[in-house]
């Protein structure tokens, strides 16, 4: 086991950090060299040196903790621009200064020229001067050049530059990061921390707190666990980046100019929303064709599948919201066609379809697919222009978004994969209480005892309620504790958001006048409550819908 | 009943106040504090040992110090050697003490939702997020300096380095190599001591090369202080303290073996205030007193009775489930907590920055985690332990980690082994229902309860 030190090795008081990682390697050099049998093969080792090209180009970068390579060819699928991984591994490089560099290093230190990085031990003496140690056996039948040969020179090289690559969060000095988010050619970044990897996290605070650039956070396990969730975060990010008025130009020119698909592997295949969007068609669906003026908009979510119909002038001339069941597009197609029905409509009267939603990719009736953020915006401005943050409370999760004064997103954030905080804590609870969700709805209005249920954990606080029950607590406490376990995780999330008046909740969970009220108080805001609440993203998506003929 | 109520309308005041008045909130904890510590001078639990009477007061007081004079104190993780601090007339403001005391006055949500708030990941340990949470708050106060290691845990890298920032005061971190490495170099220069100065032979698995490095860290450390306080630190001062130091914790391995046939009657707390004070108060007179107090007592304790649990890792003390099993209790009595007996040297050196060094390097949370299980195991024999609970504080990814382990390595060693998932310091990870269960059947296991 190698041991990482936690000081690169540049402050005065850590200077012998080098020389115990150079001792490291060398111990590892001569006991692999023992245990294989092999002597150490400078010219091997001098080719695994390969320099990296670091781009010019506007591109998004990823930073953060290690990112799995399926997730991060998800991301460039998903971009409108070209994606480095600059993610912990992916950014690190010894290969910014070669070896055989050394020897003209020390020829010029040697004329007095200052130069930097050479292999010196604790005293400052240049390591050169110091008799061969350690692996003599290995090298002995090495020329002593030193700029070919000298091992343990080249191992104290070899030790300074991994100590001096762009630092790990781990590291006691971090500022060497500062030049991943310098980039002038960096436009915007996906910040990617991993489950109980916390170290990315201080620096994601830092960055949030710092950077003018788009930043979109996601979370993983390093594996593609809850890709759904990660992807419409990703493309939720792709559609307000597409929106972005200072970033038109050179997304554009990424894509080679109107009509170009783009053909490197970093770019999405067409632009998904924006003003290519206008007249563009999403791949494999169907193109928009003229129908009589009207305009669908369908939001596949994991309780409901909501359906808005538009006119020509945007207004509602029909809408409906069915059980989800089990399958996303059947769901999705008979809701569109109880809608279509509603308004004595036929398919072919429809000019455009957008879906949005957790199903959205699965519904093959829709022109195009936009994510519910972007959906929720858009439905949202449309009912009240004034509103700047949107609360969506979702049965798979929950969202806070925020919007520009043209209702484009600005930022967005969603609850992580715990169910803690979402519309189905509050189904399972309601099922633990023995009470319909609209019991509990209009529960915890009337409180009278301040119950905190403290568990986050859906199970751990199932099982607190249970306890309550057991204690003969009032249901209306109970819920209200309920609602304010809700609340605070809301809360948390409109905070991280940077929420602005006015407020809109929009989703099912708008219904429950308990939590509303509950959430307004932990606020200290009003909450807007459109009769369309539960259709924002269903009419958002018919609003994208309209926009494409 | 009505204790708890005040409690948590105290709790419920700081965390309401910090939001608009830090000033206040942070008057408020430190007046609600000085009346609990006038409790534990005047009306303490008598059920307690005299000892962990005196103990809960002295800790207490070491609470009060940095927030009625926060300039005067320094910023430390709980493994920081703190006998130089005392030297240079700083007293010692530790991070994990605060969150511990902040969530015993029911405070600590509040600042746990601040730091998440910031972006501080969720699963960062709450004894940090806590304590980084009521910084951003304004709450606590700035310190005169911040001293860490990097002995043990993780979120000691991230939370001191965001503390400095946040505080805008100058850091000092201590590296701790945790593998051995041999560093050939000349004699001369291998270690910086004055001329004629024994050098010490540091046992496997750590090399005089490894002891060096920090022991130079640790007079790195001693100029620091020195230009931080502008107080000079007297060699011959620090020397006495260090052999204080070294008498105390021999004290308390004393204790610990001669407690085997004793009933000593043990709250939840006091176990963690041991873990505090043997490492940020070891070497000032107070803690030597405790342990003497300690061995003092053993001769009037009563003959052992009920089950008896060495604990590793922290305790929940807030839990309900676990004061059920153990508060007061005959029946059961947590005999041993790892993290006061956390520095088992068999070697010394008469240099004070090398045994310094040397209690660092060989602290039993460094290097492997089987160094850790070994001295668990050692330890759980020690005190006639008939099970471990291993508790996986949920953030600290070495106990997480090497739990399986841990159990395996125990039941071998033909010690019962329960794994006990949970938080020391945050609520909203508790599962009471869970930990009761788990509990009780373990001691029903045991032949208990």
């Amino acid at each position: 086991m190698m041991d990482v030190l936690h000081d690169p090795g540049s402050s005065g008081r850590f200077a012998c950090a080098r020389e115990r990682v150079a001792a490291q390697l060398k111990d590892l050099a001569q006991k692999y060299g023992v245990y294989k049998g092999r002597s150490f093969d400078f010219e091997a080792f001098r080719k695994a040196f390969v320099s990296r090209e670091r781009t010019q180009e506007p591109h998004l970068a990823v930073l953060g903790a290690r990112m799995g390579e399926e997730l991060f060819e998800m991301t460039q699928a998903s971009m409108p621009l070209p994606v480095v991984n600059e993610t912990c591994v992916y950014n690190r490089s010894v290969a910014w200064t070669y070896p055989g560099e050394i020897a003209d290093k020390l020829s010029a230190a040697r004329a007095g020229e200052p130069s930097e990085n050479l292999p010196t031990d604790c005293t400052g003496e240049l390591l050169e001067n110091r008799p061969t140690n350690g692996v003599g056996e290995l090298q002995a039948n090495q020329p002593q050049d030193f700029s070919e040969n000298h091992f343990d020179a080249l191992m104290d090289w070899y030790a300074g530059e991994l100590l001096g690559q762009i630092p790990c969060m781990r590291m006691t000095d971090v500022t060497g990061r500062r030049r991943l988010f310098q980039d002038p050619s960096l436009k915007g970044m996906i910040y990617h921390t991993v489950k109980f990897c916390d170290f990315y996290s201080f620096e994601y605070a830092e960055a949030r707190s710092h950077t003018d650039l788009p930043l979109l956070k996601i979370e993983s396990d390093y594996t593609v666990q809850s890709s759904g969730q990660l992807l419409t975060r990703l493309e939720a990010f792709a559609e307000s980046l597409e929106l972005n008025p200072e970033l038109a130009e050179t997304i554009l020119a990424a894509e080679g100019g109107p009509g170009h698909s783009g053909d490197g592997s970093n770019q999405r295949p067409q632009s998904h929303v924006g003003p290519a969007a206008k007249s563009g068609t999403d791949s494999g669906r169907g193109k928009p064709h003229m129908g009589k003026g009207y305009y669908a908009g369908i939001d596949s979510g994991s309780t409901s599948t909501d359906v808005v119909i538009l006119n020509r002038r945007k207004e509602i001339v029909s809408s409906m919201i069915l059980p989800t069941g089990a399958g996303a597009a059947i769901g999705a197609e008979r809701a569109l066609e109880q809608a279509l029905q509603k308004a004595n409509l036929d398919r072919e009267d429809i000019d455009a379809v957008v879906t949005t939603g957790y199903g959205r990719a699965a519904i093959q009736v829709g022109d195009k697919s936009i994510t519910e953020i972007t959906c929720h915006a858009r439905g949202a401005h449309f009912l009240d222009p004034g509103v700047r943050t949107v609360v969506d409370i979702g049965g798979q999760d929950s969202k806070v978004i925020r919007l520009h004064e043209d209702g484009s997103v600005k930022n967005f954030v969603m609850n992580d994969k715990c169910a803690a905080g979402t519309g189905r804590f509050l189904e399972m609870m309601a099922r633990t209480m023995e009470m319909s969700l609209d019991e509990i709805g209009k529960a915890g209005l009337a409180y009278d005892e301040d119950i905190t249920i403290s568990s986050m954990c859906t199970v751990f606080a199932e099982s607190e309620v249970v306890s309550l029950i057991a204690q003969n607590k009032k249901p209306d406490d109970i819920v209200h504790g309920l609602n304010k376990a809700v609340a605070a995780r809301t809360a948390a999330l409109v905070k991280r958001v940077g929420g602005a008046e006015a407020y809109m909740m929009t989703g099912g969970v708008a219904q429950n006048k308990g939590l509303v009220k509950t959430l307004e108080e932990r606020l200290a805001t009003k909450l807007i409550i459109s009769d369309k609440a539960q259709l924002c993203g269903a009419l958002g998506a018919a609003l994208y819908a309209a926009e494409l003929s | 009943m009505k204790n708890l109520q005040i409690i948590e309308t105290f709790g419920h005041y700081v965390e309401q106040l910090s939001d608009t008045n830090p000033g206040r909130a942070r008057a408020l904890l430190k007046t609600g504090w000085q009346a609990q510590n006038l409790k534990y001078r005047f009306a303490p639990d008598k059920k307690l040992l005299w000892a962990d009477q005196y103990l809960a007061h002295l800790m207490m007081d070491t609470m009060l110090k940095p927030l009625k004079d926060a300039k005067n104190s320094v910023l430390v993780s709980v493994f920081t050697p703190c006998e130089l601090m005392q030297e240079a007339g700083l007293s010692p403001y530790n991070v994990e003490a605060f969150s511990c005391y902040l969530a015993a006055s029911k405070a600590e949500r509040a600042f746990l939702q601040t730091a998440e708030d910031c972006g501080i990941s969720e699963t960062l340990c709450s004894y940090h997020k806590t304590f980084i949470g009521a910084a951003q708050k304004g709450l606590l106060p700035a310190p005169r300096c911040i001293v860490y290691t990097s002995l043990a845990c993780d979120a000691n890298l991230l939370t001191f380095r965001e503390l400095a920032a946040l505080y805008d005061v100058p850091c000092f971190a201590i590296d701790v190599p945790a593998c051995r490495v041999e560093v050939k170099r000349s004699e001369d220069d291998r270690h910086n001591l004055p001329p004629g100065e024994n050098k010490m032979e540091a046992p496997a698995p750590w090399t005089d090369a490894d002891v060096a490095y920090v022991a130079d860290q640790l007079r790195d450390l001693a100029c620091f202080l020195e230009e931080q306080t502008g107080r000079k630190i007297d060699e011959e001062s620090l020397r006495g303290r260090i052999a204080r130091s070294r008498r105390t914790l021999e004290n308390y391995d004393r204790f610990q073996k001669e407690r085997v046939d004793k009933y000593i009657p043990e709250d939840l707390v006091s176990p963690m205030y041991c873990g505090m004070t043997n490492n940020i108060l070891l070497g000032t007179e107070e803690e030597e007193e405790y342990t003497e107090k300690l061995l003092a007592e053993l001769d009037k304790a009563e003959p052992a009775r009920g089950k008896r649990i060495y604990w590793m890792h922290t305790i929940p003390f807030w839990s309900q489930a676990v004061k059920d099993v153990f508060l007061l209790k005959e029946s059961a009595q947590i005999v041993g907590c790892e993290l006061a007996q956390v520095a088992n040297l068999e070697h010394h050196s008469e240099d004070p920055y090398e045994e310094m060094a040397m209690r660092l390097l060989y602290n039993s949370l460094n290097g492997s985690i089987t160094r850790r299980i070994d001295a668990g195991i050692r330890h759980a024999k020690e005190t006639k332990a008939d099970g471990v609970v291993w508790f996986n504080h949920w953030g600290c990814k070495h106990t997480l980690g090497g739990s399986q382990l841990a159990k395996k390595k125990f039941e071998a060693a033909g010690i019962p082994t329960l794994i006990l998932d949970g938080d020391g310091c945050d609520r909203s990870h508790g599962g009471e229902g869970q930990t009761s269960t788990r509990l009780g059947a373990f001691l029903e296991m045991l032949g208990g309860q």
